[in-house]
């Protein structure tokens, strides 16, 4: 008898706890495999709503680079380093898209919004430095 | 002429009310209905679905609304399935499986599974005036308020659905069994309005054997299962509008006198018990809510899109301000002149107006319903390819669980949309016209006069259905 309850207090509980804490831990551990290597992630928002986030960035030289560009706007956004022959192309509302590319020489590069957002659409831009290592 | 009851009656002349299937006489279904780990098993499922919501909610973000996964799946997936499928066909199936009360009934009995019939909690009862629709009625009102805000902002999701999993566990603590459910869900109106004209029932097979029975257990509970938790007494049910379909009394009934029927839709608007002013309003509410939501959301109207999105306090405050005097004043309004009429016209001095216009107002059910499951057809039919981005991609993080996060997004069928609604709409019509008519004749017992008076309920509907008509129409 004492086992019997001891048994469904555990079962209860480790079910309870898969279906309400499981999914939060899953995501947590999900998102962080696989943003293990990411050397950062841009926000785009058009730039009357906040701009990209953030707007300057700065990396080593001859070093991988990966970005994540997550759009949480409503429209849709883009994202380009022409200098470094770096586009997303269009990335559409609630779309993430991730880029890799080796930046080889110093310098500053412009990035910018690629798609019609918005009347404010030419100021979303930053800049992504390039350092020596 | 006598009172013609259920039993003789046919919805649009076609279909006898009384017609019924018990789906528990299919071998295994009794069976499933009375383990005890149904429905809990679907209701953690669920809970797991709800935390995921919960969950994009937050790392939605603040502004991406329209293509996160917890607004999404709660306000084109869930609120479109309740509307077209859940309710009207399956009655409150929906709260057969809802997480949104467990913790706070599982803190109650100290168990998941098992029974345990000495529930925890201060187990007040419910204060007896507010033991109806009025508190529902005003919360399902009050949210409406901040819709432009919950399916553009995830996070007003999260508040909304963690506000009311809060809520209902701070009242189980307080009230007994699941009044929350009961009396101030915002959930639960409309559900169980709409349960009404559900093509599925939980009704006793034998009333005999229940009025030989005398320690009624679907009441009290037994060893096997709870007391109705929602407070009710299983063995007289007649309508759907407060069966949570806990499937309780399926378990605690020794005779197995429990039945899950298949039915025609509606036979519940014309059981002339329980009805009143509260439930009255739910279904001008849920009227008025659907001709503002159309209104506002697919509208070509941009200056209302705007004061429902709160671009300005004033915009917002004016919405408030119509929507409110529109649900509440507006449509009750021209009812009431309308059962006035139907009273002149029949010529029936002994009838009180408030009879009339509570008893007729039960036909607007199908019409509101046909109005609401139109409205979804807007929702579905353009959105529903995105659902396939999302469940791959559920917290927009570039994700792709299941290897549809790039499906494009292409709207199903636009074509068909309006004739599609129009169809809907006219059903609605013919069938609130037709329990109109049967509504009529019972408040009024001469023949004559129920035509009479079935004459302005008429000018009624159909003035209604040709404001819907103009507004999917134009
Ligand atoms: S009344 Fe509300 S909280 Fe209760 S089961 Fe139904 S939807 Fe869920
Ligand atoms: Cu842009």
């Amino acid at each position: 008898m004492k086992i019997k309850v001891i048994v469904s207090v555990i079962v209860s509980a480790v079910l309870v706890l898969a279906c309400t804490v499981g999914p939060i831990a899953a995501t947590l551990i999900y998102e962080s495999y696989l943003t293990r290597d990411l050397t950062a992630e841009i926000i785009t928002r058009s730039p009357e709503k906040g701009n990209y986030s953030p707007r300057f960035l700065s990396v080593p030289v001859g070093e991988k680079v990966k970005l994540r560009i997550r759009n949480v706007d409503t429209v849709v956004h883009g994202f380009a380093i022409p200098a470094l022959q770096v586009d997303a192309g269009e990335i559409k509302a609630g779309h993430s898209v991730t880029l890799e590319f080796t930046p080889e020489k110093i310098g500053k590069y412009d990035f910018y919004c690629t798609v019609w957002c918005s009347e404010h659409h030419l100021q979303m831009r930053g800049v992504l430095e390039v350092t020596a290592q | 002429m006598p009172e013609q009851n259920n039993q003789q009656q046919k919805l649009l002349g076609l279909i006898p009310l009384n017609w019924r299937f018990d789906l528990t006489s299919v071998p295994g279904v009794r069976w499933l209905l009375k383990r005890r780990w149904f429905p809990m098993i679907a209701i953690l499922i669920n809970m797991l679905v709800f935390m995921i919501i919960l969950t994009s909610g937050i790392m939605g973000g603040f502004s991406s609304g329209n293509y996160s996964f917890g607004v999404m799946i709660v306000w084109i997936l869930w609120w479109v399935m309740l509307m077209m499928f859940l309710v009207p066909v399956l009655s409150r199936t929906w709260c057969m499986i809802c997480p949104l009360p467990s913790f706070g009934e599982w803190l109650q009995r100290l168990r998941i599974f098992g029974v345990n019939n000495k529930l925890r909690g201060l187990n007040l009862k419910w204060p007896r005036r507010l033991r109806n629709m009025w508190v529902m009625n005003f919360l399902f009102l009050g949210t409406t308020f901040f819709s432009g805000f919950f399916t553009v902002k995830p996070l007003a999701t999260f508040f909304l659905l963690g506000g009311i999993i809060a809520l209902g566990i701070v009242l189980s603590l307080i009230f007994e069994k699941r009044s929350f459910c009961l009396y101030v869900c915002p959930v639960s109106g409309f559900q169980g309005l709409y349960a009404n004209m559900a093509m599925t029932e939980i009704r006793v097979k034998d009333p005999n054997i229940c009025a030989k029975h005398k320690n009624k257990t679907c009441e009290t509970g037994n060893k096997n299962g709870y007391g109705c938790p929602w407070l009710l007494q299983p063995h007289s049910f007649e309508r759907n509008t407060y069966c949570g379909m806990c499937l309780e009394c399926f378990k605690t009934c020794p005779f197995d006198n429990m039945a899950f029927n298949l039915r025609p839709p509606g036979p519940d608007l014309l059981v002339n018990k329980g009805r009143g002013l509260d439930e009255a309003f739910k279904g001008f509410i849920m009227l008025g809510i659907a001709v503002m939501f159309y209104v506002a959301m697919m509208g070509p109207w941009g200056g209302i899109k705007e004061w429902v999105r709160g671009a300005t306090l004033r915009g917002w405050l004016s919405f408030v301000g119509v929507h409110t005097v529109f649900c509440l004043v507006l449509i009750p309004g021209i009812f009431l002149v309308t059962a006035w009429l139907s009273k002149l016209a029949s010529g029936q001095k002994e009838v009180s107006l408030k009879t009339v216009f509570v008893n007729l107002s039960y036909c607007i059910i199908p019409l509101g319903l046909a109005a609401w499951i139109a409205f979804s057809f807007g929702f579905l039919l353009p959105n529903a390819s995105y659902i396939l981005h999302i469940i791959s991609d559920p917290f927009s993080r570039g994700w792709n669980l299941v290897g549809t996060a790039n499906f494009p997004w292409t709207p199903v069928a636009t074509g068909w949309l309006i004739p599609l609604q129009f169809i809907t709409l006219l059903v609605g019509y013919l069938v609130s016209a037709d329990f109109g008519y049967k509504l009529v004749c019972q408040t009024y017992a001469d023949p004559a006069a129920a035509k009479r008076g079935f004459i302005p309920l008429l000018v009624f509907l159909t003035l209604v259905i040709i404001s819907f008509g103009w507004l999917y129409g134009g």
